[in-house]
């Protein structure tokens, strides 16, 4: 009868059932027989230096391939470093499924190696954490996890397998195995509900389309499609649902950016709402007028009213909901409001737009983004990570590519760090596609160590430091509430983080002219290594998010 | 004449609001900003200063400052400013009658901040 390792039946039903093919992880002794396993089904494993970028990466996987993201980590240290990463995905709602070590069940109490409660650390930020007792149950706990992970709102999970199981033989013939992948399934609105919202779009003037992350996961770039050509809607895509129509669509608002949502959210007399929730951004939803309709798409029926009751909630995935929608609506043709809104818009940006098309010295961020986006162009993603640096560069990317411009530090657990590990993520899911990083110089310390992972995998990401010296969005914070002459922890001086990348084996330049921004893209590119560009830009430069950011905290 | 007279009138309104309006006081906190209202022609404006709690306005469109607002003319800030309504300031906008320099989040916190007073 042929036997089986229980780690070996993490890897088969990773690759037979879920035909996960790429998983992200570090070695560690309580997990060996789980990477063997990888030998064994032939799963590639990306083995980076910190497990915060495994989590991370894995949850960026789910994003950029559309299939759950698969990390692994050791027990003890291993877990708890991957915590940020798991917090991250969780309040993002990414599918990602965590498989950790665990200290030996048969030494528990005893004081054994890197034991610890790691359920209970794991609880508050997963949809489902569990600890397999049993090998012959491995692959029924991997197949609720992927459930878990899929099923309505998405988001991660944490399975842990200590060695008493894993590194056990069991008959094969007696391991109950899923017979097929996990589904997604989805929940159809309520009839007098879809009618109501269509009502509510087909008699609106000003209506405005906003897409969150739920428009991303749902892949639903048909279904959104259509419903932008009938209803003649203008529309801006955040987050992961960015993409999902190109940025370069006639009624995309995202030419004038984040001014373009304010005002749309403020002179909108309808505002349909997909797949987003109305957070702090947004005001936690004041930012809509209370006379403003507003039609809330969800597959959480708890967000269909939070922050803002709805006139019309639709509770289900974007995708199907907005099929169930189009044959509802009539035409619709809101041209005159479109332009009015555009050309308001850039009556607001007016110095931003000019910053664009002006050689600056010190370089102005603005100018920096504009001159990468120039030589990069829209067949391209972006990833963008740092406070001011999310501003600058959410503005003024513009891509073709679905979630082809993210700004990984702007989600709501503000993760800095979070870029390199998604940027890394982007070009291994999709290595035809060039991957431009736009990283602050604070965030860029956290995983910068993973350029090591990028040398030795050869993931060539080409990263431009937008380098103003400084925890840019905290300094000017600080320069806001306590005073220049106090600030405190937030400069960091000028370093040679380009010299840090050519040490480990990637390709290394500083820029510190505007002319000299565009030759070094080029080399960067042209090198195939992952690279570093450390432009140092103007560090008297402040976004409008800072002042955000310093508004949202007060308390008085 | 009616514009500088309005600029002038919500200049003495910021100054006591800052003195004794407790909401205003909290929301302009410890800023320092300066900002512009002028006409296009530069015929009519006026400086705002906000600096760590206290307002201060000086008359004439020259000033440096971190943001302005820029009208066409002073007859169409007149009458949009009087009405004190985003609508109004976007249709303006929208109108090609108002444009922004500088930051507009400075703007917006600079409009948030008048509401309060008005």
């Amino acid at each position: 009868m042929t036997q089986i390792l229980g780690g070996h039946l993490v890897g088969k039903y990773l690759k037979e059932i879920e035909k996960v093919d790429t998983v992200f992880c570090i070695s560690g002794g309580h997990i060996e027989s789980i990477l063997d396993s990888f030998t064994e089904y032939e799963i590639r494993t990306v083995d980076v230096r910190h497990e915060q970028a495994a989590a991370m990466m894995a949850h960026a996987w789910s994003v950029y391939a559309g299939t759950p993201g698969v990390c692994l980590v050791t027990a003890g240290p291993g877990f708890t470093n991957a915590v940020t990463g798991i917090a991250n995905a969780y309040l993002d709602n990414a599918p990602l499924v965590v498989l950790s070590g665990k200290h030996p069940l048969r030494d528990d109490l005893k004081g054994a190696l890197q034991e610890m409660n790691q359920i209970d650390v794991i609880k508050s930020i997963t949809k489902w954490a569990a600890t397999c007792y049993e090998t012959k149950r491995i692959p029924e706990y991997l197949s609720m996890a992927f459930r878990h992970a899929v099923s309505g709102r998405p988001g991660p999970v944490f399975l842990e397998l200590p060695p008493d199981i894993l590194n056990v033989r069991v008959p094969l013939a007696q391991v109950p195995m899923s017979a097929r992948p996990t589904r997604k399934f989805t929940v159809h609105p309520d009839d007098w509900d879809l009618r109501q919202a269509a009502d509510i779009i087909n008699n609106a003037r000003r209506p405005l389309f906003i897409g969150g992350s739920g428009v991303g996961l749902s892949r639903c770039s048909a279904a959104l499609g259509q419903f932008i050509d009938r209803t003649g809607i203008p529309f801006i895509l955040t987050n992961c649902g960015r993409g999902e129509l190109p940025d370069s669509h006639p009624l995309s608002l995202w030419d004038v950016g984040n001014v373009g949502i304010q005002l749309g959210m403020m002179q909108a007399d309808v505002v349909i709402a997909a797949g987003l929730r109305f957070n702090w951004l947004l005001q936690s939803g004041a930012i809509i007028p209370p006379a403003t309709k507003v039609v809330r798409i969800d597959i959480d029926p708890h967000e269909i009213d939070r922050n803002r009751t709805a006139d019309a909630g639709l509770v289900g995935d974007a995708s199907s909901v907005l099929g169930q929608l189009v044959p509802l609506l009539k035409r619709g043709e809101h041209s005159a409001w479109t332009r009015d809104l555009r050309t308001a818009s850039r009556a607001f940006l007016t110095s931003e737009l000019e910053l664009r098309e002006k050689p600056s010295n010190p370089i102005h961020p603005i100018r920096l983004v504009a001159q990468i986006q120039k030589f990069v162009g829209e067949d391209a993603i972006y990833v963008i990570d740092g406070g001011d640096t999310c501003y600058f560069g959410l503005t003024g990317f513009s891509s073709r590519e679905k979630a082809g411009v993210m700004a990984t530090a702007a989600g709501l657990l503000g993760c800095l760090g979070t870029g390199i590990p998604f940027a890394m993520a982007a070009k291994l899911a999709r290595p035809d596609k060039k991957v431009l990083l736009l990283n602050g110089d604070g965030s860029f310390g956290f995983n910068s160590m993973e350029f090591d992972t990028m040398v030795r995998r050869n993931i060539p990401v080409v990263c431009v430091v937008n380098n103003d010296q400084a925890w840019g969005m905290i300094k000017h914070s600080q320069e806001l509430s306590i005073g220049a002459e106090r600030l405190q922890c937030c400069e960091l001086g000028v370093r040679p983080y380009e010299k840090m990348v050519e040490g480990l084996g990637g390709y290394g330049e500083l820029v510190t002219r505007d002319e000299e921004i565009v030759p070094a893209l080029k080399r960067a590119f042209d090198s195939g290594k992952p690279a570093c560009i450390n432009v140092i830009t103007d560090p008297t430069v402040t976004s409008p998010a800072t002042p955000l950011f310093y508004q949202s905290l007060k308390m008085d | 004449m009616r514009l500088s007279l309005l600029l002038f009138i919500l200049s003495l309104k910021l100054r006591d609001a800052a003195l004794r309006n407790r909401a205003f006081k909290n929301y302009i906190g410890t800023v320092r900003l300066n900002i512009l209202i002028r006409t296009r022609d530069g015929k009519s404006g006026r400086l705002f200063v906000f600096d760590k709690g206290s307002v201060s306005s000086v008359k004439g469109a020259n000033h440096a400052c971190d943001a302005a607002l820029v009208w066409s003319d002073s007859g169409t800030a007149f009458t949009v400013m009087l009405k004190g309504t985003d609508e109004a300031s976007f249709q303006a906008a929208a109108a090609g009658k108002l444009t922004v320099e500088g930051m507009s989040y400075y703007i917006q916190w600079f409009n948030d901040a008048v509401k309060l007073v008005m």
